[in-house]
């Protein structure tokens, strides 16, 4: 009997070392492994979603040009070399260069160009980023002519997200089109299992120079604790991470955690057509009475920039003219009573997902304590969105997205967008009249002051309680050099180097 | 038994038009639409509308889901999911075998020590083994599945280093789904095997047996066990049908695709092809083991093997 134990013992020792060795301690030097938060539902170059998708689309993918949302920055040449813009702000031409190449090996031509505008003009997925444009001409083989119906301003950072995609590989056939695409990036797709994970290579024919890392695996994990073990076991080399595993993360020195802004916010959404809400001063007093400080170390574990404009601070036309409301309750109580509000007054329902749950609760106490009482209304998603675009409810906490130009922000404000995103059912003439003005200047400095108006506007008329902006993080092996995330925390794999 | 059997085929028919009826009208009454969760807030409401139409989502209720009926009985087409817009079957394959492995791994594993220890546990009661087992088993019972998960993958994962902590490519990926899953399920068989087995024990056949002189192994094998098996087999049965459906948590926590976060997903982004197809087949396999469940009877308990036999004849 106790030879048999001893057996066991050694096989189970065995066993274990064995299988030590079979597991990689560290990553080879030219494969990248990355975790995402959930499989893609496609590859297609303009009908996707999510964020995991475009992701993923932008290392296959290339575009006409790169340009830093925060459009501060000069557009950088990529399939195109250069562009130009006409006079009236109607004409948008680019040069392509011509040695950029499909990963077949075919030319990248203006034909694919212009085939891969239109496919974006047609989804209703990702349409708005050609938003204004009208028709395109391709002169010669390697210019592409985009014509506009009138002067759009925010056309250029939109048409620099278009994923330029083959025209002979679509019409040869449009099901591996989606299913096995051929891109124009520095990565190849080679493979997928679903629900598991998907794996590119290195495009090694690329214009810009063969990628330093040559293989890149996405391995999807949506528990956030099995990424943090598995980026600290090595099985992983990067991934975006939850606030919440930033601790833990932190305190292994093997792994680097960056931050990256963006211009997505964290907000308090009143219905303007319900009293009180239709009073500015008692949106005023509700924007004094949270203390986002307190919020943010609450519900983000500080990992989120205090900010009560809902335009952030990297997006073009934001100035510190535009006024920012500070936590200050006593001022709230002054402005209740002079809106003639006797506290303690019963605003209603929170309504919020349950996603939201904790910023309502941290806001119901900001409330409480200036005399606003509150309960919480927890819906399902769906329905939550259902009774907020349709106006069915008094107060909200969300969180959203509208990245791209500061023009999207549009979305917030206009009276066209009452039931999408206008959530604040704010309609004013004035308001709409300067959007739309923005849109037609040409010249960015003037555009900038625009938004300077529209955002010193909506700050004084407190139309939303804007509370932060949330922050993307990222964890990766130290080994790993990324470059500074801009503003949106896009990544390009390219970039990348195992030091 | 095979008539017995074909009828018991037939009448899965009506099951299965049920439980379809029945789910698609739960996704139908639920609040949202396939093209404004897929677009999101920010979409123009043309683009949903078109969207929504392309789907057919924009057509009656009846007349949607006697289309999607349709399909199923006349071209054995289950859809195509609203999100991926790929056959929905495909989805359902691709997940299916690590569900399937995850089950059968488990519900071995589960079966072998709840059982076993059940009896060794009943056959030696008020012993400091017994003891050791019941209060063990109520632990497991009690340790929520992502607590256990979570600490096997911290101690096996990041401290030893010689288990992988999510994925389901190799067999060694399943060593710890397999764990998570089966701790807790083998409490549960260890406690009712006990019961059963203690229950049977007090029987006036065992003292018979025991009077005329029969071993204590003839005793417990032969005549105790064989008995005891039957509530065992009935809560193993619908067990393993139950966690066809997925072991939700140990998939979420390993990142393993199962049949489990298919249909979560798919109900949250109301993708209802696939929570159609997946509910479906993994009914008709819910329908089929219990099936076997009730003809394993007969093999236990010749009574009811009896009772099958055509005209209710009886040997004696």
């Amino acid at each position: 009997m106790k030879k048999i134990k001893t057996t066991a013992a050694a096989v189970c020792i065995a066993a274990m070392t064995m299988s030590m060795n079979i597991l990689p301690v560290s990553a080879a030097n030219d494969s990248l492994v990355i975790a995402i938060d959930a499989d893609l539902d496609t590859l297609h170059p303009s009908d996707f979603s999510t964020t995991v998708e475009i992701d993923t689309l932008n290392q296959i993918y290339d575009t006409l040009m790169y340009m830093n949302p925060d459009g501060e920055h000069e557009p950088e040449a990529r399939i195109a070399e250069s562009y130009e813009v006409s006079e009236d702000g109607t004409q948008y031409t680019f040069h392509l260069r011509k040695d950029a190449t499909f990963h077949d090996g075919t030319p990248i031509t203006a034909a694919d160009v212009k085939f891969s505008l239109e496919l974006y003009q047609k989804s209703p997925y990702q349409g708005s980023q050609v938003t204004g444009l009208s028709t395109v001409e391709t002169p010669d083989d390697y210019t592409v002519v985009c014509h506009l119906e009138n002067a759009y301003s925010p056309f250029l950072l939109g048409v620099c997200s278009v994923h330029i995609a083959s025209k002979a590989y679509y019409e040869a056939s449009p099901e591996e089109f989606v299913s096995n695409p051929i891109g124009s990036g520095p990565y190849k797709y080679v493979g997928r299992n679903k629900g598991s994970n998907l794996t590119l290579e290195a495009y090694d024919d690329y214009y810009r120079g063969a990628p330093s890392i040559k293989e890149v695996t996405y391995e999807i994990i949506p528990d956030s604790s099995t990424k943090a073990i598995a980026l600290q076991t090595g099985e992983v080399n990067f991934a975006s991470i939850e606030s919440s595993s930033m601790m833990q993360l932190q305190a292994n020195p093997n792994i680097v955690i960056a931050e990256a802004p963006t211009s997505g916010f964290t907000y308090v959404s009143m219905n303007l057509e319900k009293e009180p809400f239709n009073d500015v001063k008692v949106r005023q007093a509700i924007n004094y009475a949270i203390d986002r400080e307190n919020l943010v170390a609450i519900c983000f574990d500080g990992e989120a920039e205090v900010n009560s404009n809902i335009c952030s601070k990297d997006r073009f036309g934001y100035s510190e003219d535009q006024f920012q409301y500070t936590y200050d309750p006593e001022k709230a109580k002054e402005l209740l009573a002079e809106a003639g509000i006797e506290t303690p007054y019963d605003l209603g329902e929170i309504l919020v997902a349950e996603k939201y749950a904790n910023i309502a609760t941290v806001v119901q106490n900001d409330l409480k304590a200036v005399g606003l009482e509150a309960e919480i209304a927890v819906k399902e998603f769906n329905a939550y969105i259902d009774d907020l675009t349709s106006g069915n409810y008094s107060i909200a906490a969300l969180n959203m997205t509208l990245e791209g130009d500061t023009q999207m922000l549009e979305m917030a404000f206009m009276t066209e967008y009452i039931g999408t995103a206008n959530n604040a059912r704010y309609s004013d003439e004035e308001m709409n009249t300067l959007f739309i003005s923005a849109t037609a200047e040409t010249d960015a400095e003037k555009r900038a002051e625009i938004y300077n108006q529209i955002f010193q506007k909506a700050q004084n008329e407190a139309i939303y309680a804007v509370i932060c902006n949330p922050l993307t993080l990222y964890a990766y092996n130290k080994d790993l050099s990324c470059p500074e995330f801009t503003l949106e925390g896009f990544y390009y794999i390219y970039d990348f180097q195992w030091q | 038994m095979g008539k017995y059997a074909g009828k018991r085929l037939l009448y899965m028919i009506p099951v299965l038009l049920g439980v379809s009826f029945l789910v698609f009208t739960i996704l139908s009454l639920t609040p949202g639409d396939p093209g404004s969760i897929i677009l999101g807030i920010t979409a123009k409401p043309e683009d949903i509308a078109a969207l929504n139409a392309e789907f057919g989502y924009d057509q009656p209720f009846l007349i949607r889901f006697f289309n999607y009926i349709g399909d199923i009985i006349f071209h054995f087409d289950l859809g195509t999911s609203y999100q991926s817009r790929q056959p929905v079957i495909e989805d359902i394959m691709a997940r299916f075998p690590n569900t399937l492995k995850l089950t059968i791994f488990s519900m071995s594993v589960s079966s072998i020590v709840g059982i076993s220890l059940g009896i060794i546990s009943a056959v030696r009661q008020y012993s400091t083994l017994d003891h050791i087992c019941v209060v063990t088993a109520l632990i497991f019972a009690s340790i929520p599945g992502f607590w256990l998960g979570l600490m096997l993958m911290l101690i096996f994962s990041l401290k030893l280093r010689i288990l992988p902590s999510y994925g389901a490519g190799t067999l060694k990926h399943f060593i710890l789904p397999t764990l998570t899953v089966s701790m807790t399920s083998a409490a549960g068989l260890l406690r009712l095997t006990r019961s059963a087995m203690l229950e049977t024990v007090r029987q006036e056949y065992i003292r018979t047996a025991k009077a005329k002189g029969a071993s204590e192994k003839r005793i417990i094998w032969k005549h105790a066990l064989r008995n005891a098996l039957l509530p065992v087999i009935t809560t193993l049965g619908t067990s393993f049908g139950a966690s066809l459906g997925g072991a939700i948590i140990a998939e979420t926590v390993f990142a393993m695709p199962g049949m489990g976060t298919l249909i979560t997903t798919a109900i949250r982004q109301k993708d209802i092809p696939v929570v159609m197809g997946a509910t479906l087949f993994l009914a008709t396999l819910f329908s089929l083991i219990i099936l076997i469940v009730d003809l394993l009877y007969a093999v236990i308990d010749p009574r009811i093997k009896a009772k099958y036999q055509s005209g209710g004849k009886r040997r004696d």
